[in-house]
């Protein structure tokens, strides 16, 4: 009879210590922008400024996923202006480059083809579900066989992701 | 198919440390409380450890701005906090607005370097 109340009880502690908690998640169409690598700019000589890296530098790279197809475009400018730097006193020559780096659905290399370009711009339309790693090339040019001032400099990529 | 979405929703989950999320992807603009007032919610995710302010915008469909009103143009988001945004919009610019975005605000410092100003636009309804 012990035994029963005893067997009684324990059931009742569990009831008392078991909670249902609830996790919840929703997958919804939509655009992640990643910033995936840093760049910099190497001084591979006194007038240019370059993040390839046979220059030294390190081309920035942002990773964007979409979890639905053809729902949106990606837009990636490269810089042409600094956003920091010393005072300059002649005009700089802006140069980029905006291309697939890494893919994770093989159909995606088909986006370097199709990219349409203008300005500064470059637009990728994002036909395919997955992640897609867009690096950017960029270098500037300081006037004529100038040399940059010493400081430090910055400039900035934008990384848009439109729904179309 | 399907198993490439579960290896993205594990990449995004995995990585989403250092993104920037704006949904939904097309909002639906309703009756507000005020009279002639449409509004939309939006959520932002700012998972980005070097970002703590976003601005938002709203544009007509040549990139032109539409007035809008909200909380503030210029929002405080924490890492890793997701945020409520209410736009509000006159009933009149409702053919006009096209676009919602939310825009990164990122910080001066450092030198040498480009930094990646992300921005995400949704399409309303």
């Amino acid at each position: 009879m012990k035994k029963l109340l005893l067997l009684g009880l324990m059931f009742c502690a569990v009831d008392v210590g078991a909670e249902n908690m609830e996790v919840v998640g929703r997958v919804e169409s939509k655009c992640v922008i990643t910033p995936d690598t840093s760049g910099f700019y190497g001084n591979p000589t006194p007038q240019k400024l370059d993040s390839d890296p046979t220059s030294g530098g390190v081309d920035p790279v942002v990773r964007y996923d979409v979890l639905q197809a053809n729902f949106y475009k990606a837009k990636i400018s490269y810089p042409i202006a600094w956003s920091e730097s010393p005072t300059l006193s002649d005009t700089v020559t802006w140069v980029g480059d905006v291309e697939t780096s890494e893919v994770s659905v093989a159909g995606m290399s088909a986006y370097n083809a199709a990219k349409v370009e203008y300005d500064n711009h470059t637009e990728f339309n994002l036909t395919l579900a997955g992640s897609t790693w867009f690096k950017t090339e960029t270098n500037a040019t300081y006037g004529v066989g100038k040399a940059f001032p010493a400081g430090n400099y910055r400039a900035v990529v934008v990384a848009e992701c439109i729904a179309q | 198919m399907y198993r490439a979405v579960i290896v993205l929703i594990l990449c995004i989950i995995s990585n989403s440390a250092v993104a920037h999320e704006f949904t939904p992807t097309y909002p639906k603009l309703k009756q507000s409380y005020l009279e002639k007032v449409l509004y939309t919610t939006m959520i932002l995710f700012n998972a980005r450890k070097d970002v703590n302010y976003y601005s938002v915008g709203v544009f007509d469909e040549n990139w032109e701005v539409v007035p809008f009103a909200t909380e503030s143009k210029l929002i405080s988001v924490k890492h890793l906090q997701r945020k409520k945004i209410d736009i509000y919009i006159r009933e009149r610019d409702k053919k006009r607005a096209k676009y919602i975005c939310s825009k990164s605000k990122i910080q001066v410092s450092g030198g040498g370097k480009t930094s990646i100003v992300s921005r995400i636009c949704s399409k309303i309804e």
